[in-house]
């Protein structure tokens, strides 16, 4: 879901680029102000980011059709909470796109803008509500599955907006609303770990 | 900072990275959505680069052990991150 330099449109990237840094520089605002900031959350902020990182780099190519890999944006929502998960996934992004060019520079805005806040607040969201409807598990896995769509649409509305066609929101809604299956399975199984092995650490679930 | 399961889980994590990440992508061809969109709408990437780790390789190394070292190399940037903010960052202990 990285777009690379050359997709988007110049004011549809600036357009991006501007949002992504007014809504990361009040998420940085928030949780340097915030009371939750302790040498304990900068140490999980930054294993989960390192987490992702390596996990994005393990893609599971489809025989035919596509391949995906876990995005992980839910998961930080979840684990750190709606400003650090965004913190941790802007994180991630600006790693891949400097050192390993995952993602074009001039789409830098828009990758976070889809993988690192869309994400990350749409999967935070969702488990919030459902959690104490349908349990824990259950609600993480639809928080990654819905975090995964709406990631991929985001994505293909900016390619949408850029071109003026309407087909890059349909394939990549399509799309990602298959693929996010495995993600929501992904964030299930490692939120109902934690929970098992590390509950101090989802402290954010209260 | 970084506890030893979480050391261990990451380099195991790396280690099998390029059966994914290689081996299975290029057997099937890696191809996302995102690929199909470009297909259909036609559009083609700018091909300029600012990095000499550019799609997980390393100069010099064959790709599976490239895509290793660049892992390692990005994930040694995202913890001497942490160590940077958490060294300087006025936390509430």
């Amino acid at each position: 879901m990285h777009i690379p330099d050359g997709y988007l449109s110049l004011p549809t990237a600036l357009t991006s680029m501007i949002t992504t840094f007014t809504i990361i520089s009040l998420a940085i605002h928030k949780v340097y102000r915030g009371k939750s900031l302790t040498h304990e959350r900068i140490s999980l902020l930054t294993a989960l980011s390192a987490g992702i990182f390596v996990a994005q780099m393990i893609a599971w190519p489809i025989p035919g059709g596509t391949s995906l890999h876990l995005v992980g944006g839910a998961l930080a929502g979840i684990v750190l909470g709606p400003w650090l998960g965004m913190i941790s996934m802007a994180l991630v992004l600006l790693v891949q796109c400097l050192l390993f060019h995952d993602g074009g520079i001039t789409a830098l805005g828009a990758n976070i803008l889809c993988m690192g806040i869309t994400a990350v607040l749409s999967g935070y969201t969702a488990f919030k509500l459902l959690k104490p409807l349908v349990g824990e598990f259950i609600a993480s896995v639809i928080s990654g599955w819905l975090s995964i769509t709406l990631a991929g649409m985001m994505c293909g509305v900016l390619l949408s907006i850029s071109w003026g066609s309407p087909l890059p929101t349909y394939i990549m809604a399509m799309w990602h609303s298959v693929l996010g299956v495995l993600e929501g399975l992904i964030t299930g199984s490692v939120i109902t770990y934690l929970n098992v092995k590390a509950p101090h650490i989802l402290g954010g679930l209260k | 900072m970084i506890s030893k399961k979480v050391v261990i889980l990451l380099s195991t994590l790396l280690a099998i990275s390029p059966i994914f990440g290689i081996y299975l992508a290029d057997l099937v061809g890696y191809h996302e959505p995102l690929d199909i969109v470009a297909e259909g709408l036609g559009l083609t990437e700018e091909e300029y680069t600012w990095t000499p780790l550019k799609d997980y390789t390393f100069p010099g190394l064959p790709n599976w052990l490239g895509y290793i070292v660049s892992g390692a190399v990005g994930v040694l940037v995202i913890i001497a991150t942490g160590f940077i903010v958490k060294h300087f960052a006025v936390v509430r202990k």
